[in-house]
């Protein structure tokens, strides 16, 4: 493993980014970062809230109206290499609010956050459990390593 | 000592000095923080090696600053100003009389705080002001107040730190000078060859305590980091830096905590580093146990606001008072 | 209004700081404009409705049991009371009678739920004070609750346990579980009263949260403040003490003084114990019986509303039922009118006070935004 990837797996800032979902996968991966049990430091993941930092982007919620153009800036804002995980069913596939009765689109939501920016690793659950979090910051891993 | 050797020696301690500085976020994080917090923590090498060495392969991006040239420079001259100062404190450079004197190293430490009021007004992240949201809409309150940036207000707190933050730690700098009647290194050193540490006098005591305050204070630890406090300004100046600006951002935070160690050690124990010299074994051991007390601070305290912050300082720099009266006695 | 936190009325005041949308004070996303003179705020404007997605229009003309289930997914802290109160509704206005059992292990469920909305509170408290060690202990507590939760929902976040007539057989407590709880309920007593203690003698944490983000009674009257909020104020109310479901149960309804920082703490600590006194009890005299009333039909209903008291204050939903579906359904969460106190109680505060002081309501953003606007004809 050359030193570029060595260093770039033992030093992966996360950033959050909540879109407008229900709270729950939001503070299942603040858990997944700040509870002593699960502890993600040890996996070498830190989180932080500025985009300059992050190396990879978690979106949690099914993307607002509202916070569309916000996603977007901090996707821009974020060096390359980068990575996004799309965390919970509302950001994999709008959720519960994306269609309302069959196919009548909402007028509230924007996403999926594939829609608005390009995702590299999902993660299902409502709401995602911690574990999946870390096993989905993993499975973007490779992407960051072997970027040039 | 010819001039070869002295040359060895300087750049022997400064590749020593990197060294040891890189390891020290990393054992501040590991060994102290998330053993208080009861958790298993980062690799002690993450904090320090790794995430300066990843920025170094991040992608260089324009930051948003008005002026982004100078904005990029400012960590450099940074890193410079915290060499200069392990520069002079070395023994070999002492025959620069004129440079090798504690008011040398209060300007270089001048420069390191003025640059973080710099990195404020010029840095204009996305994550306040910027971020696309309606806000000027009808029923908004105050449309017409001056808008300003959370940098902004970071930058308003360095000039409050010039004014009153670093008080403490000049105090314990004179505190040696009030001893020895020198204000050159080489004559403090010197003098405590001859009468001994002042660390072990009732002064060089209190001169230590109000040191490490200082120390805090100018690293912008917690609780006295209101320059990058996450309950309002985020990261504060260092906003904006990405890649390999952010990466001398990371060494020279470690490297400072190093340089400031070493004062100590040439001021209040008369040992300045020297690579040819056992005691530059006690020049990293302070290095070492001066992150590791801030961590454990720096855990079991919340972040001050002015209304604590002010009452701390005011009564750290009577303490150093009091040191430089009891070092006339 | 007090001296201390009257808004300014001057037109122009010096300069304003913009936080949000997204930040690390407050995880969600809200926009506040702090206007500030000399970093003392002198009026603040917090912005909700980013979250908005309107729940309650995708709700309406759904069959009652799916948009019970929906009701869930408008805030994943306190999901439970959501769904409680959502079929509290259908079972008023058909008339059905709930199980014994059924009724006592929602409460069990709804004191768990508030348990770790309480602790959440002030771990989120704690980061924002700066005080990383406090949160992490805090989240290390919670996660023996959040493992109960698991092991009677099935999931950590947004169980649904309540069913029109009853609960959900998965949900049934048998003699492994209750013993489970139990031994929970005494590790949560033990470690959240040493942190208490902790929390409570450290001189630096006072100096913090002492006299900061103070809200008057009258102002928490004024505003509509509800829940800790309010009783952190000195006003002795809990709709708790109203509720048929509470009826069997003895607990003491907790009130501080000040209505600052320090009292909506203090408050929220010292309502953990109440909540596993409540959940002893009821582990206690558990009924015996069957959990779901079948024996029901649906019907026609007019508009009918239920008010319950959930972790962060009162929580009203209504709705009509039409050929067993729901129309003009309405949800209104304590948070509103929290947030909207807090406006008032970061003024004169230093801006890192002032985010404190709105992090004091233990906001829900979440919760408050699905406000439909309503246009007058």
């Amino acid at each position: 493993m050359s030193l570029k990837s060595y260093s770039r797996a033992r030093a992966i800032h996360v950033m959050l980014v909540y879109t407008g979902g229900c709270n729950g996968c939001d503070i299942e991966i603040v858990n997944c970062i700040f509870s002593p049990k699960y502890d993600a430091e040890q996996y070498k993941v830190f989180l932080t809230w500025n985009p300059r930092e992050a190396d990879i982007l978690v979106v949690t919620g099914p993307v607002t109206k509202h916070n569309e153009k916000p996603l977007i800036e901090i996707y821009n804002a974020i060096p390359e290499p980068k990575a996004v995980i799309a965390a919970g069913a509302c950001a994999l596939m709008g959720g519960v609010y994306k269609n309302i009765h069959g196919d009548i689109p909402s007028e509230e939501i924007a996403g999926p956050v594939d829609k608005i920016i390009p995702v590299d690793a999902k993660v299902p659950g409502c709401a995602v459990r911690p574990e999946d979090i870390l096993s989905g910051v993993v499975a973007a891993l490779p992407l960051l390593l072997n970027a040039k | 000592m010819t001039p070869i050797t002295s040359l060895i020696a300087i750049i022997g301690t400064l590749i020593v000095a990197l060294l040891v500085s890189v390891w020290l976020p990393g054992i501040e994080r590991k060994f102290v923080q998330a053993r208080i917090q009861q958790r298993v923590g980062p690799p002690i090498s993450s904090a320090g090696i790794m995430a300066p060495l990843k920025f170094f392969f991040k992608e260089t991006i324009k930051p948003h600053s008005p002026m982004p040239k100078l904005y990029n420079a400012l960590p450099i001259v940074s890193f410079l100003s915290v060499l200069f100062i392990l520069l002079i404190i070395m023994p070999q450079l002492y025959v620069f009389a004129a440079f090798t004197s504690i008011i040398a190293i209060v300007g270089l430490l001048k420069i390191e705080e003025v640059i973080y009021m710099f990195m404020g007004s010029l840095s204009k992240s996305v994550m306040s002001l910027k971020m696309p949201f309606p806000d000027i809409i009808k029923g908004a309150k105050h449309p017409g107040t001056h808008r300003s940036y959370l940098e902004e207000l970071s930058s308003l707190r360095a000039y409050r730190l010039i004014a009153f933050g670093s008080f403490p730690l000049y105090i314990a700098l004179f505190v040696p000078v009030a001893m020895s009647r020198s204000i050159y290194l080489s004559g403090i050193v010197a003098y405590q060859q001859v009468h001994g540490p002042i660390l072990f006098t009732l002064a060089g005591v209190l001169g230590a305590i109000v040191f490490f305050i200082g120390y805090m204070i100018l690293l912008n630890e917690y609780p006295f980091a209101i320059l990058k406090t996450k309950a309002d300004v985020i990261e504060g100046p260092l906003m904006e830096y990405a890649a390999k600006y952010r990466a001398y951002v990371y060494i020279t935070r470690g490297f400072l905590m190093f340089v400031l160690a070493s004062i100590f050690t040439t001021l209040f124990l008369g040992i300045p580093p020297n690579l040819f010299s056992w005691t530059i074994l006690v020049t990293i051991a302070v290095a070492l146990i001066f992150p590791i007390l801030m961590a454990i601070m720096s855990a079991f305290s919340p972040i001050f606001t002015y209304k604590q912050f002010y009452p701390t300082v005011a009564g750290v720099s009577v303490i150093g008072i009091l040191a430089i009266l009891a070092s006339f006695l | 209004m007090n001296e201390d936190n009257k808004i300014t009325d001057k037109k122009v005041i010096e300069t304003e700081i913009t936080m949000g949308t997204v930040h690390s004070a407050a995880i969600e996303p809200y926009r506040v404009r702090l206007f500030v003179e000399d970093e003392i705020v002198r009026d603040a404007e917090i912005t909700i409705g980013i979250n908005h997605r309107g729940i309650e229009r995708i709700m309406e003309g759904l069959p009652v049991e799916k948009a019970n289930s929906l009701t869930e997914k408008i805030c994943g802290i306190c999901s439970n009371s959501h769904i409680w109160n959502s079929v509290l509704v259908a079972e008023k206005a058909i008339g059905i009678d709930v199980p014994e059992r059924a009724q006592y292990i929602r409460v069990i469920m709804e004191e768990l739920e508030r348990l770790h909305s309480h602790m959440l509170y002030l771990a989120h408290g704690s980061e924002v004070l700066g005080h990383e060690t406090f949160a992490m202990r805090v989240f290390y507590i919670r996660e023996t609750v959040m493992e109960l939760l698991r092991m009677i929902g099935g999931n950590r976040v947004q169980y649904g346990v309540s069913i029109i007539g009853g609960i959900r057989p998965r949900c049934e407590l048998d003699e492994m579980r209750i013993q489970k709880i139990r031994e929970g309920m005494d590790i949560i007593d033990e470690k959240i009263l040493e942190f208490a203690d902790r929390f409570v003698s450290d001189p630096m944490i006072m100096a913090r949260v002492t006299g900061v983000g103070i809200l008057s009674q009258k102002q928490a009257i004024e505003l509509a403040a509800t829940g800790p909020t309010l009783r952190s104020t000195g006003v002795e109310l809990d709709l708790r003490r109203e509720m048929e479901a509470y009826d069997p149960f003895e607990f003491d309804i907790i009130t501080q003084d000040d209505g600052d920082v320090k009292s909506n703490l203090l408050c929220r600590v010292l309502e953990i114990p109440e909540a596993t006194k409540i959940i002893r009890q009821a582990l206690d005299h558990l009924p015996d019986g069957k959990i779901t009333n079948r024996s029901w039909e649906m019907q026609d209903a007019p508009i009918t509303k239920s008010y319950i008291e959930v972790p962060r204050g009162k929580l009203y939903h209504s709705y009509s039922l039409e050929d067993g579906r729901v129309r003009n359904s309405i949800v209104r969460t304590p948070s509103i009118t929290n947030i909207g106190a807090m406006q008032y109680a970061a003024v004169g505060h230093h801006i890192t006070d002032a985010q404190l002081a709105i992090v004091q309501c233990d906001p829900c953003f979440t919760c408050t935004d699905r406000a439909i606007q309503i246009i007058k004809i």
